[in-house]
């Protein structure tokens, strides 16, 4: 069995990184978002996937997306996520914030 | 407030949801795994271990869940249920203490429910009749001439120059545009004839429009019509429900059939509905049987001066009294000018029907109400007391809860739940007590207490009880509450055992008892004032003996006694016979005995024969004085001789000597009524008397020898002197009446004794309720008192211990707790005080003789609270006194 290195999620980012999920793949439930992270990541970042459902409900909570009860494929019960206006923002300002951050941290480890 | 609640049920089901959701998770994870061939059993831990602790992340959830709740303000929501949870848990600990302060909560919102429930009942809920708001009373007034001595042809209210209304001047009233329209009603009682025993009824003389201005509808038949109210129409009548039933056996098909009424057949046009009661019944007893139109003969319609109607009238919707006030003025002043004889000075006057039929009982209502209000104080004052007690017993657990984290908000948060829920028990309790007393409150109650028969809880009773002991209970909350927020964490660290709550505490609970002290004081001041003013009234003289005096209404029916010489004849026959019974001292008659109505009319003197005055008149017979124990005071009494045909005589009383013969004998001079009038000779002095009880004044009088039957009044009432109890004699007299005439009946009969008492009733009524409340409010605070010192006692253990084996005699450690004590009691007697003489003078209008400020009342009222306060706080310091210094001392 071959494991590739993994990565633990920056803390304070995993709201971001569903919300953006969300905004690129539209409505998903916890597993699929979950996955879609790893996936997209080729699995390098890795969430603790139970994390994922606190964070859910606080985002749920904040209205930043909105959650409803559908069938997945194998015609199962499943809440399926997504973004509301409130959350398009905050992931703007999340990705504003993020990238300053970076640049900033990056300035510091430039070679001088 | 429903979104909260709704969140507050969606907190179970969403966390079902969450764990729906993960199961899912980890099947899925698991078949992806299982996909990639990994044996069914690994997949699913590797799922598993990917996916964390699956409890804590529950928790997180829910935590999520509950800072989100708490953004809308659900969290305290549900800590409030915690808090209460807690709270009767704890209160159920302690049930002596629970049941001491539920118990004295019950007793004050008991007496305040209770009272309310009345006052509710006869001054704030809607009189029965559709729209009743816009009914209005109406009366003529005397305008800017408010004679002392004053009496009337009809009713009037003494010295208050206020009339009914005289029919003439009805229609100009009418007029008035902001009027729908108004009716006339007065009793009159008739005998009902032609059914077996004759039986006299009470009923109504009312205008035509007088049900469709109340708004009922007869449940059978029609209502009156204008044609009905016309003179020398056919006699009709419209009956009661009660009268249909007893009467005409309830047949629908009675209308039509006829009843003999004073001998007049009348004819039934309709049954009024069960519920529906004449505005005079409201403040009476009175089961009235029957309404007859006024038919009005044209007579009786030109005499403006007559003075003998009540009325009742319908404003137009949205039409305010002073409006129809202001357009009574300019219809009374036209009036005034048109007709200046009858109608100088006089104004039509309205009010709405409600604050009339009140006025008499509103203060006395409203002074009871607020000795209520004083009592559900003295009993938040006195759990709060107890509740202090509590706090510094629990002293120990409120810091070890500090230490422990817990806010000052929340501790302060768990006391008052503890006191909302102490004072819903009480409300509960307070509530049937309430109701056990409102039975006992009706009994005591006078029936002249307007609407007293309607009284019954309702939810605005239960809602204003609600609504109190919540208030209640957060004031006395705030003590304890306020006290266990001072408490430092600290405190748990040290020695626990004394149980003492340290100077914070006792100024709170000295600040306290004092207050008790206070607000007893109030309402004894208040009870002492009407109970001097009940001991003054009960010492007045009336100037006759009402003991032993049997009196009864015999009213003959013009119809078959139409001359004054029929009736007299009557009387003269049934005085003799009754005069043979045994036990019977005297006899007479008269047209009114005192207490039982009056008659009044304008004299004129021989010294001013131009100066008309207004006195009461009364046509006696010979005996009458002696019956009543009138003594003569001058000249002669009326003798058998003095009748038809013989000089006209009369007698007068001293009063009636001082306002018109101040200086000269009245033996011998003339008075007559009027210019055409005879002149009568007075011949004799008779004592004054009270005619209308004992708060009635002595007005001027004269009495006209019944067989000189010059007086437009008849002859109506009998009485009798009996050596023993004048009661036994009514069957005897019954019948003696009956062997005159087997129609006549007999009514009204009662010794005169009784009316004395019963028209001392709602002052003894009000009297005796202030003085429980007050008794109530003293034993609260003697409560209070002995609870305090008993507690400042046990707190001072030590101390007195110390001061004892140091060799303080036992009498100094008395008089060091009694100090306390005194200070405390002064300083709620100077509280009392100041606010005794700022509520006080609310009373006014209920005292007799009694000022407000009547010093004996309240010195009397200081030195009762100090004496039972001292008492109370002998017991603590004699325990003080005779501490064993040893034991004392040990124990600190």
């Amino acid at each position: 069995m071959t494991r590739t290195q993994r990565d633990e999620i920056p803390p304070g980012t995993l709201d971001m990184l569903i919300l953006k999920t969300l905004a690129r793949a539209g409505p998903m439930h916890g597993f699929q978002i979950a996955d879609s992270i790893q996936k997209t990541t080729e699995d390098v970042l890795q969430v603790e996937e139970g994390s994922l459902y606190p964070a859910l409900q606080r985002m749920l909570i904040k209205g930043w997306i909105a959650g409803e009860w559908g069938k997945t494929d194998g015609n199962r019960r499943a809440r399926y996520y997504r973004l509301s206006p409130d959350g398009q923002q905050q992931l703007e300002r999340e990705l504003e914030r993020y990238g300053r951050v970076a640049r900033a941290i990056a300035r510091i480890l430039q070679p001088a | 407030m429903l979104e909260r609640f709704q969140h507050f049920f969606r907190r179970n089901r969403e966390a079902a949801d969450l764990r729906e959701e993960m199961r899912l998770h980890l099947e899925l994870r698991a078949r992806q795994l299982e996909d990639r061939g990994i044996p069914a059993k690994e997949a699913h831990s590797m799922a598993q271990r990917q996916f964390g602790n699956a409890g804590r992340i529950e928790d997180q959830s829910r935590d999520a869940w509950e800072r989100g709740s708490r953004a809308l303000g659900l969290g305290s929501w549900e800590r409030l249920a915690q808090d209460i949870r807690l709270s009767a848990r704890s209160l159920r600990k302690a049930p002596g203490f629970t049941a001491v302060a539920v118990v004295t909560l019950a007793l004050g919102l008991g007496m305040n429910t209770a009272v309310f429930t009345v006052v509710d009942a006869v001054m704030l809920r809607a009189l029965p009749y559709p729209q009743a708001s816009r009914l209005v009373s109406m009366w003529e007034q005397v305008m800017g001439h408010q004679p002392d001595e004053m009496s009337s042809h009809g009713a009037s209210y003494a010295n208050s120059g206020r009339y009914t209304v005289s029919l003439a001047n009805l229609p100009d009233y009418c007029n008035a545009k902001s009027i729908r329209a108004l009716a006339v009603f007065d009793m009159t009682p008739k005998n009902l004839t032609g059914e077996g025993t004759p039986e006299r009824l009470a009923g109504e003389t009312v205008s035509e429009p007088f049900f469709s201005v109340l708004g009922v509808q007869p449940l059978l038949g029609r209502d009156f019509l204008p044609e009905d109210d016309r003179f020398g129409a056919n006699p009709v009548t419209i009956v009661t429900y009660g009268f249909w039933q007893r009467h005409l056996g309830a047949d629908p098909q009675a209308l039509g059939r006829t009843v003999n009424l004073d001998e007049v057949p009348y004819r039934v046009i309709g049954v009024l509905p069960a519920w529906f009661r004449s505005p005079g019944q409201l403040t009476s007893t009175d089961q009235i049987a029957f309404y007859v139109p006024v038919a009005a003969s044209s007579k009786m319609l030109t005499r403006r001066g007559d003075h003998d109607w009540n009325v009742v009238g319908r404003l137009r919707p949205g039409v305010t009294v002073a409006a129809a006030q202001a357009e009574l003025a300019i219809i009374s002043a036209a009036l005034a000018k048109r007709y200046p004889e009858s109608n100088q000075n006089i104004s039509a006057v309205i009010a709405p029907l409600r604050d009339d039929l009140v006025s008499e009982v509103r203060e006395s209502l409203w002074v009871l109400l607020g000795a209520t209000a004083l009592i559900v104080l003295i009993t938040c004052v006195n759990v709060a007391n107890l509740l202090l007690v509590r706090a510094t017993a629990r002293r120990h657990e409120t810091s070890v809860r500090f230490a422990l984290g817990a806010s000052r908000l929340r501790i302060a948060r768990q006391f008052l739940a503890e006191s909302l829920l102490l004072a819903l028990a009480g409300c509960a309790a307070g509530i049937l007590l309430g109701r056990v007393l409102m039975g006992v409150l009706l009994v005591l109650a006078p029936a002249s207490i307007p609407l007293i028969g309607t009284v019954s809880m309702d939810w605005s009773v239960f809602a204003v009880a609600a609504a109190v002991a919540t208030i209640t209970g957060v004031a006395f909350g705030v003590a304890p509450a306020w006290q266990a927020v001072q408490t430092k964490a600290s405190e748990a660290l040290k020695a626990a055992s004394r149980h003492t709550g340290g100077r914070s505490q006792v100024r709170w609970r000295a600040i306290l008892t004092a207050t008790e002290v206070a607000l007893s004081l109030v309402l004894l001041v208040g009870a002492g004032l009407l109970l001097k003013s009940f001991v003054l009234l009960m010492g007045v003289d009336l100037g006759f003996q009402p003991d032993r005096v049997l009196a009864m209404n015999i009213n003959l029916p013009k119809l078959r006694y139409p001359a004054a010489e029929g009736r007299l004849q009557f009387f003269e026959q049934l005085e003799l016979r009754v005069r043979a019974l045994p036990g019977v001292q005297a006899a007479a008659y008269a047209n009114r005995f005192p207490l039982r109505g009056s008659w009044g009319g304008d004299v004129e003197t021989d010294l001013a024969p131009q100066d008309e005055s207004d006195v009461d008149l009364q046509a006696v017979s010979p005996g009458y004085f002696e019956t009543l124990g009138i003594p003569l005071m001058r000249g002669r009494g009326l003798t058998p001789a003095d009748r038809n045909g013989a000089p006209l005589v009369a007698l007068v009383n001293e009063a009636f000597v001082q306002r018109f013969f101040p200086r000269t004998d009245p033996l011998g001079h003339r008075i007559h009524h009027g210019a055409d009038t005879p002149w009568m000779t007075v011949v004799g002095v008779v004592n004054d008397i009270r005619r209308k009880g004992k708060e009635a004044q002595i007005t001027a009088q004269v009495y006209l020898p019944a067989a000189q039957t010059g007086y437009p009044v008849s002859l109506a009432d009998f009485a009798v002197r009996s050596a023993g109890d004048p009661r036994q004699l009514v069957k005897a007299v019954q019948a003696q009446v009956l062997a005159l005439d087997k129609d006549q009946p007999v009514t009204n009969v009662r010794t005169l004794e009784e009316i004395v008492s019963a028209s001392a009733a709602q002052r003894r009524f009000q009297t005796v309720l202030l003085a429980t409340f007050a008794a109530v409010a003293l034993g609260l605070a003697v409560i209070g008192i002995f609870g305090v010192l008993s507690y400042l006692v046990s707190q001072r253990t030590g101390e007195l211990g110390i001061r004892l084996a140091l060799g303080a005699r036992p009498r100094a450690i008395l008089a060091l707790v009694l100090r306390q004590a005194g200070a405390l009691i002064g300083a709620g007697v100077a509280l009392g005080l100041a606010a005794a003489f700022a509520l006080t003078r609310y009373l006014e209008s209920l005292l007799f003789g009694v000022r407000p400020t009547d010093w004996l009342s309240y010195g009397a009222a200081v030195a009762l609270l100090a004496a039972v306060s001292l008492l109370a706080a002998l017991l603590p310091a004699r325990r003080g006194s005779r501490l064993d210094p040893m034991v004392a001392l040990r124990e600190e």
